[in-house]
C-alpha cells in the first residue's frame, strides 16, 4: 500500500533514491542538496537501506566513486547543487561517454559569482552538452516519481546513459508537500535489477575499459551516444504511461501541455516556476486571452518534434527562463526552445524572458506581464530583445 | 623457494612488447607487482607513463591480462574506492589496485587518495615516483628534487635555473594519515618489494600505500644500462630510503653497509649537472635531517 507523507523535496529525493535499492551511494553536502545525504545516512544507519554509503571528501570524488562502483556493475546514485556540479564536471563528462546508468538529482541553484546560494538551474544546464540525460520537474511528487523512473530510463538497454533529475533549490528542496511514497512490492516490479551487459571491471571477464582510441573509433562512440539520446525521446513516453498504470500518475512525458489546445499564443516555462504560470494563464484566459502553455521536462534529450507540435500554429510564443545563455543575452531554453521551432519551419515571433535568478520570485505579475507581451508582439509591438522580468516588474 | 622462484613461477600479467623506455625500472616494477598480485586484481593506470607506454591497450589491443583501465589523473583514488565498495557490498574479496605516476599521486590526485586514506576504503595504491610528467616530455611535479632540471624548471647557459622548492616528502605524509600499511620500495631491491606487495595486499582494514622510487633514465639523463645501479644509489646515499610503517611502527627495512654522499648520486645524473657545490650540499644536509627522522621513528615503541 503507498503511505501518504509530508516532506520537503530534498526527502521526496532521497526517498525515491532508497526504493530503487542502489548498491552504492557517495555524495557531499552542499547547500541546498544537504538534506538529501543526511536523509540517505540516516537511511543506511537505520538500516532501512542496504547501499554502501561513501561519505567523500568532495563532488569530485563523489562521482568518481559512484562512476568506479558502475563500472563494476553496481547500481549507483548521488546528488549535487551548483558549485558540486561544476566540481565534477570532469568525470561527469565521462559518466556518460563510458554509459554509465548512473542517476543523480541535481538540486538546482544559481552558480557564482556573485556569492549566492538560491534557486535556479543555471548550474545543470550549462552542462547540458556533457551526455547526460535531463529532465527538470515540477513538484515533490514529480521529483519522487521521476526519479524512480530514471533509474529505467538509464539503465535501458537502448539508451544506458546516466540521468539527472533536476530541481529548484529552496522551492521545491526545502518547501514540504503531500508526496504519495509507494510500496517497496510496486517500484521492485516496475524497476528489476541492474544487471550490466556492455562494461564491467571483473577479474572473472577482464576488458580494458578506454584504451586510446583512434577519432574514427571516437566518431562511432559519438554517433551510437547521440542514438542512445534520442531513444531516449520515445522511452520517456512509454515509461510515463507505463508509470500511469503501475502508480497512478504520469507527467505528459517529454513535455506537459495546459490549456494549449485551443490557444493562440503560448507561454513556455520549465521546473517550479510553472504553478505559477497556470494561474497567470487562467487569468489571463478570464480576461479574454487564448493563452496556452508548455512545461519543459526533458532538456536533453531537447524534445524538439513535441515542442514543434505544441507550438504549431500558433501566433507567437515566448520562453521564460530562470538561467542566462551567456552570448546570445537570452535565457537558455529560449534558444533550445526556438533551435526546435527552425527545424519544423514553422516561424513565428518568439519571445525570451529573464526572471527568478539567484532565487528571485516569479510572480504571477511576472508572468502576467510576459503574457502581455506576446499579446503585443502578435500585433506587432514586440519589445525589443530580451525582456528581464524582475527589472521590469519589482518587488515592493 | 626463493623470491625469484616465485616471480618465475607465477603469471605474468602484463604484454610483452609495450613501448616503455630502453631500461625502463618502471616497467620492472610494474611486471614484478603484477606477477605478485594475479589475476584477481583490477588495475587503474592514470595517464602517465604505463598508460602512454600501452598498459590500457591501444586501439584494441590490450596491454594488460586484468581487467585495467583508466582513472581521471585526479581521481584515482575515489574510483577504486567505489570499484572496491561493489565487491565488497556483494561479499566478494578483489585487490583493487592503482599503479599511478607521481603526478597523479602527489598533485592532481592528491585530495582523492588523501581522503580514500582517511575513510579506509580498501585499495591498494602504487606510486611509482620518476620525479615528474615524464611521458609528456619531463615537466616538473611536486615531487621534483630542488635543484633538478625539468622542461619546465629549465636551466640557463650560465648554468642557473633548475626547480627552487623542495620535494614533497609523500611517503611520510601517507604515513601520517594513520593507514595500516606504507612501505617504500626500489626496482634495485626486488625481493624487499614483493614482501612489501605481499603485505599490501593482505591488508584488510583500510587503505595500503606503497611508494616506489624510479630514476627515469629518459628524463633524468641516465645511461639505460645504468637503471638498477643509479637506483640503488638513491637508497645508498638514503636519499630514497627503504622503510614500512605498519599501524604505526616505523621499521628500516635496509641500512646502507657503506653510505654514500648524496653527491655520489647527485653526480650519476644530468638534471642535476648544472648544480655547483652549495646547492648540492643543501641536498645533502636536508637527506641527512630526513635520515635521522626515520631513524628516531624507528626507535620509537
Amino acid at each position: 500500500m503507498p503511505r501518504i507523507e509530508v516532506m520537503n523535496g530534498n526527502k521526496a529525493a532521497a526517498t525515491a533514491a532508497a526504493l530503487c535499492r542502489p548498491d552504492v551511494i557517495a555524495a557531499y553536502p552542499i547547500t541546498p542538496q544537504t538534506p538529501v545525504v543526511e536523509y540517505l545516512t540516516q537511511f543506511a544507519a537505520d538500516g532501512i537501506i542496504q547501499s554502501s554509503m561513501s561519505e567523500v571528501e568532495s563532488e569530485l570524488s563523489a562521482m568518481s566513486v559512484v562512476t568506479g562502483a558502475s563500472l563494476a556493475g553496481s547500481r549507483t546514485f548521488t546528488a549535487t547543487s551548483s558549485q558540486g556540479l561544476a566540481l565534477m564536471y570532469e568525470p561527469y563528462f565521462r559518466a556518460s561517454t563510458l554509459r554509465l546508468p548512473i542517476v543523480m538529482a541535481i538540486i538546482n541553484r544559481e552558480m557564482i559569482s556573485p556569492q549566492t546560494l538560491w534557486g535556479g538551474p543555471q548550474d545543470a544546464l550549462t552542462v547540458r552538452d556533457a551526455g547526460w540525460l535531463q529532465i527538470y520537474v515540477e513538484d515533490n511528487q514529480e521529483i519522487l516519481d521521476t526519479l524512480i523512473l530514471a533509474f529505467r530510463l538509464a539503465e535501458d538497454k537502448g539508451v544506458l546513459l546516466p540521468v539527472n533529475i533536476c530541481y529548484d533549490g529552496f522551492y521545491l528542496s526545502h518547501m514540504a508537500e503531500r508526496v504519495e511514497v509507494p510500496d517497496q512490492e510496486t517500484v521492485d516490479s516496475f524497476l528489476p535489477p541492474y544487471v550490466p551487459t556492455h562494461i564491467k571491471l571483473d577479474p572473472k571477464r577482464p576488458m580494458a575499459v578506454d584504451p586510446l582510441t583512434n577519432g574514427n573509433l571516437l566518431t562511432e562512440y559519438r554517433l551510437r551516444h547521440t542514438q542512445g539520446q534520442q531513444r531516449a525521446l520515445g522511452l520517456i513516453e512509454e515509461l510515463d504511461k507505463e508509470f500511469l498504470e503501475r502508480f497512478g500518475r504520469c507527467y505528459g512525458g517529454l513535455i506537459e501541455e495546459y490549456r494549449n489546445e485551443d490557444s493562440d499564443a503560448v507561454l513556455v516555462t520549465m521546473g517550479s516556476m510553472t504553478g505559477v504560470a497556470r494561474v497567470a494563464v487562467d487569468q489571463a484566459r478570464a480576461q479574454g486571452r487564448k493563452i496556452g502553455l508548455v512545461k519543459l521536462r526533458a532538456i536533453r534529450p531537447f524534445p524538439a518534434q513535441r515542442v514543434a507540435e505544441a507550438l504549431a500554429g500558433k501566433k507567437a510564443f515566448g520562453v521564460v527562463d530562470r538561467s542566462v545563455s551567456f552570448g546570445w543575452g537570452t535565457g537558455i531554453t529560449f534558444q533550445e526552445t526556438r533551435s526546435a521551432m527552425y527545424a519544423s519551419g514553422s516561424f513565428m515571433p518568439a519571445l525570451p524572458f529573464i526572471g527568478g535568478l539567484g532565487g528571485e520570485d516569479v510572480t504571477i505579475e511576472h508572468m502576467l506581464h510576459a503574457i502581455g507581451c506576446i499579446y503585443a508582439a502578435i500585433d506587432g509591438a514586440a519589445p525589443a530583445g530580451t525582456v528581464w522580468l524582475n527589472k521590469e516588474i519589482t518587488a515592493e | 623457494m626463493n623470491v625469484f622462484e616465485k616471480l618465475a613461477s607465477s603469471e605474468e600479467m602484463v604484454s610483452p612488447g609495450i613501448s616503455a623506455c630502453v631500461g625502463c625500472n618502471v616497467e620492472l616494477t610494474l611486471r614484478t607487482v603484477m606477477r605478485v598480485l594475479g589475476p584477481n586484481t583490477i588495475l587503474a593506470i592514470p595517464p602517465g607513463c604505463m598508460g602512454g607506454v600501452g598498459v590500457v591497450g591501444w586501439d584494441k589491443k590490450s596491454g594488460c591480462k586484468n581487467p585495467v583501465f583508466f582513472p581521471l589523473l585526479d581521481n584515482v583514488a575515489s574510483m577504486l574506492a567505489g570499484i572496491k565498495l561493489h565487491y565488497e557490498h556483494r561479499g566478494e574479496h578483489v585487490n583493487v589496485v592503482a599503479f599511478a605516476g607521481d603526478g597523479a599521486t602527489v598533485d592532481a590526485g592528491m585530495q582523492c587518495l588523501s581522503g580514500a586514506a582517511e575513510r579506509g576504503d580498501k585499495i591498494l595504491y602504487i606510486c611509482y615516483d620518476n620525479e615528474g610528467y615524464m611521458n609528456t616530455g619531463y615537466q616538473r611535479s611536486g615531487s621534483t628534487t630542488k635543484g633538478a632540471w625539468t622542461s619546465t624548471t629549465p636551466v640557463s647557459p650560465q648554468g642557473k635555473g633548475g626547480k627552487r622548492q623542495n620535494k614533497k616528502d609523500f611517503p611520510m605524509i601517507m604515513a601520517m594519515h594513520d593507514i595500516p600499511y606504507m612501505a617504500t620500495c626500489n626496482p634495485a631491491f626486488i625481493p624487499d618489494m614483493v614482501g612489501k606487495v605481499e603485505k599490501a595486499m593482505a591488508v584488510d582494514n583500510g587503505l595500503a600505500f606503497l611508494y616506489i622510487y624510479n630514476p627515469c633514465l629518459t628524463g633524468w639523463g641516465i645511461p639505460s644500462d645504468k637503471s638498477i645501479e643509479v637506483s640503488r644509489m638513491a637508497v645508498d646515499c638514503s636519499f630514497a630510503p627503504l622503510y614500512e610503517v605498519e599501524n604505526g611502527r616505523y621499521t628500516l627495512s635496509y641500512t646502507p653497509k657503506k653510505p654514500l654522499r648524496v653527491q655520489e648520486y647527485v653526480s650519476r645524473i644530468k638534471k642535476f649537472s648544472h648544480l655547483g657545490q652549495e646547492e648540492i650540499e643543501a641536498l645533502q644536509k636536508l637527506t641527512d635531517t630526513k635520515w635521522q627522522q626515520l631513524q628516531k621513528l624507528c626507535e620509537m615503541d
